[in-house]
């Protein structure tokens, strides 16, 4: 069996030769890790006095930005394709930068939906965006924000489009690449208006809110078609609905509000003979039914610090939904022992192997996931996930 | 403020129902009763115990502990001009941070609303701190606590850096430290030098008034 034959083979809950792994390789400090290659660190630029104000004029075109982000992304397929990975995710954003006095540098991105996202260095000297405020924090400023990007919008799509197929073109014979949609319409509804500020407005304006659901379901479900005319087979969609200790919202109201949604992307990926994959961070064991209810056909992450089990999610969906994840990303694939990565792999094939229907991979990524770890993983992975499986 | 009226202003928080307890606060403030005031507060602080209890146990969930915050935080302030006559806080400052490189704030933000809400005066350092900037805010306030938030181990190794300035500088003596957030452990928390690691806002406040109660 090829990676792509192993993929698709799991994800119909039969067992293929042997356990997929898939890479979440993203970070450039996990990538420079693996090919000694840094990713573009713009950052590096933006404070030298005329390099800078190039940088910042380069940044905001079109062309580059996507030569930028499609470089990065190219080096994190090429990492996992090193690693050994069947599989690795693929993700597109659109930002532009702009002076931004409240952030640490003074400079930030804001993307097209409306959130801010701090730029840094690392301690290892590699380029960090993350997600920081919120640009839409009331129901005035949201509605002027999604009348004014109209052609941003447009933009993203085709962005998008263009990015996943370049990559799908490129690696598709030597990986799979997973077309990541994210963020997902939960995250893009609560984020630019900010979550203490988004939760008000549940309970206060849910006509409000209901608004903003329904635009972003639009905009994602375009947004998905274009994933999807990329060519790649398998979709994620990313939204974090959990905390470490349980739901981010009560569920019946995220069914209330979101349920219709999901259901509606589910059925349009699966029209297009494709299946869906849901990122969910947190403690998420009371939203398990709705997944199935709403049409997914897996899940990616289930993350052991916020006490998702892998043979306990197995047993409360049996196989009505394909499990993708799991191995620790706060100790184990950071500085976890090879003896430690080795157990926990046995462990996770050992829960969720039988019968097909389980893709191994780290638990979520960031900078300090460490690229030999990753390493001991895939190789673990050959070594005890020969399908058929032993003890 | 009578027993009922106390009992009327917790149940209309249990009940996420803000123009109840506004109602009930704004009536309070009217009067400028400083006494009324504390009731008040006391009634606040009482349901916002019980809301926490909830949340522990998972009957409750994220949105109505953000909600039930947000509401307090808005009795608070139409409390708070009566109560800042009082030259001193009820409780003492608490100055609280997301450690530098981790953006993640809801905890904190929750935190310190639960804080605010039992009588602390609460110096938000936001997210991303550095170390000279927690260590400025502990030379500047001098609180009784300091909060430290750190849901990324990439940013934990912060957290005793952190702690070793504060010792350089003098000051980690007369000071308490607790932290909390999804990629810390008790364990880690005390090896690095903590005093307390909080697995979430309720314990963490339970924590510092303790710590406050006995000084
Ligand atoms: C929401 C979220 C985000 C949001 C943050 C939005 C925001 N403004 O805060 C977004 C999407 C932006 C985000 C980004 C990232 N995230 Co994040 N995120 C989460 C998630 C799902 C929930 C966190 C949360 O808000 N919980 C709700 C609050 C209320 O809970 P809490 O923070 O735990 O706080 C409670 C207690 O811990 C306590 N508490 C917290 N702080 C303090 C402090 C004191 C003093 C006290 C007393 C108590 C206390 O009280 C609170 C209330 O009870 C967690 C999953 C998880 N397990 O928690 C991942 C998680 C924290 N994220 C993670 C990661 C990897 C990231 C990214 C690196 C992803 C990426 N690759 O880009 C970035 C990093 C950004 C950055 N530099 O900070 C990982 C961290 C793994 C690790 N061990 O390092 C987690 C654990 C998810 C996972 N699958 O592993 N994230």
């Amino acid at each position: 069996m090829n990676f792509k034959e192993r993929i698709l083979t799991t994800l119909n809950h039969e067992e293929p030769d042997q356990i997929p792994v898939m890479g979440l390789i993203m970070d450039p400090s996990t990538v420079s890790q693996v090919t000694g290659k840094s990713a573009t660190n713009i950052v590096n630029f933006l404070d030298k006095p005329v390099l800078g104000k190039v940088a910042k004029g380069l940044v905001n075109t079109n062309w580059f930005w996507n030569r930028m982000y499609y470089g990065n992304f190219a080096l994190a397929m090429e990492s996992s394709i090193q690693l050994g990975f069947d599989a690795n995710w693929s993700i597109y954003a659109l930002m532009k930068l702009y002076e931004d006095p409240a952030s640490t540098l003074g400079t930030a991105m804001h993307d097209a939906y409306g959130r801010v996202w701090e730029m840094g260095t690392n301690d290892r000297g590699d380029l960090s965006v993350d997600y920081s405020r919120a640009l839409c924090p009331t129901e005035a400023e949201w509605e002027a924000w999604v009348d004014a990007k109209a052609p941003l919008f447009d933009q993203l799509v085709k962005n998008a489009t263009g990015f996943h197929k370049k990559l799908a073109d490129k690696y598709s014979h030597r990986i799979m690449p997973i077309g990541y949609a994210a963020p997902g319409i939960f995250e893009n509804s609560w984020q630019a208006i900010g979550f203490v500020n988004f939760t008000k407005l549940v309970y206060e304006n849910p006509e409000f809110v209901k608004r903003v659901v329904a635009f972003q379901t639009d905009l994602y479900l375009r947004y998905l078609e274009g994933v999807m005319d990329s060519g790649v087979e398998v979709v994620l969609g990313g939204d974090d609905l959990g905390q470490k200790t349980g739901p981010l919202m009560r569920p019946a109201l995220i069914d209330k509000f979101f349920g219709e949604s999901y259901r509606r992307v589910a059925e349009l990926v699966h029209s297009r003979g494709r299946k869906f994959i849901f990122h969910s961070c947190g403690k998420i064991y009371q939203f398990l039914d709705m997944f199935i209810d709403w049409g997914f056909d897996g899940i990616i992450t289930m993350e052991p610090t916020a006490d998702m089990d892998l043979a306990r999610v197995r047993e409360q969906v049996g196989h009505k939904l394909a499990l993708v994840g799991n191995l620790d990303v706060s100790h184990l694939l950071v500085r976890g022992s090879h003896k430690e990565v080795d157990q926990a792999v046995r462990d996770a094939i050992r829960a969720a192997g039988p019968g097909g229907g389980y893709i191994l991979s780290a638990a979520h990524s960031h900078p300090y996931v460490d690229a030999t770890r990753l390493q001991w993983m895939v190789e673990a992975a050959h070594e005890h996930g020969r399908y058929p499986l032993q003890g | 403020m009578s027993a009922q009226e106390m009992e009327k202003l917790k149940e209309a928080l249990l009940d996420l129902n803000k123009a109840g307890v506004l109602e009930v606060v704004s009536a309070t403030a009217t009067t400028a009763d400083l006494q009324a005031a504390k009731l008040a507060v006391e009634a606040i602080a009482g349901a916002l115990q019980v809301v926490g209890k909830r949340f522990q146990e998972g009957e409750w969930f994220l949105d109505e502990l953000v909600y039930s915050g947000e509401i307090a935080k808005q009795a608070m302030e139409k409390l708070s001009p009566i109560l800042c006559d009082e030259t001193q806080p009820t409780q003492g400052c608490v100055v609280i941070g997301t450690v530098f490189g981790d953006l993640h704030d809801l905890g904190k933000d929750i935190f310190i609303n639960f804080a605010t809400s039992a009588g602390f005066k609460v110096i938000d350092l936001g997210v991303n701190v550095s170390v000279e900037a927690f260590t400025k805010a502990v030379l500047e306030h001098q609180p009784v606590a300091l909060g430290i938030s750190c849901l990324l181990t990439p940013a934990a190794g912060g957290i005793p850096q952190v702690i070793q300035d504060l010792v350089e500088k003098g000051v980690r003596e007369s000071l308490k430290i607790i932290v909390g957030g999804a990629a810390l452990t008790e364990k880690f928390s005390l090896e690095v030098g903590a005093d307390a690691f909080a697995p979430d806002a309720v314990t963490g406040t339970d924590i510092i008034r303790a710590w406050s109660e006995g000084q």
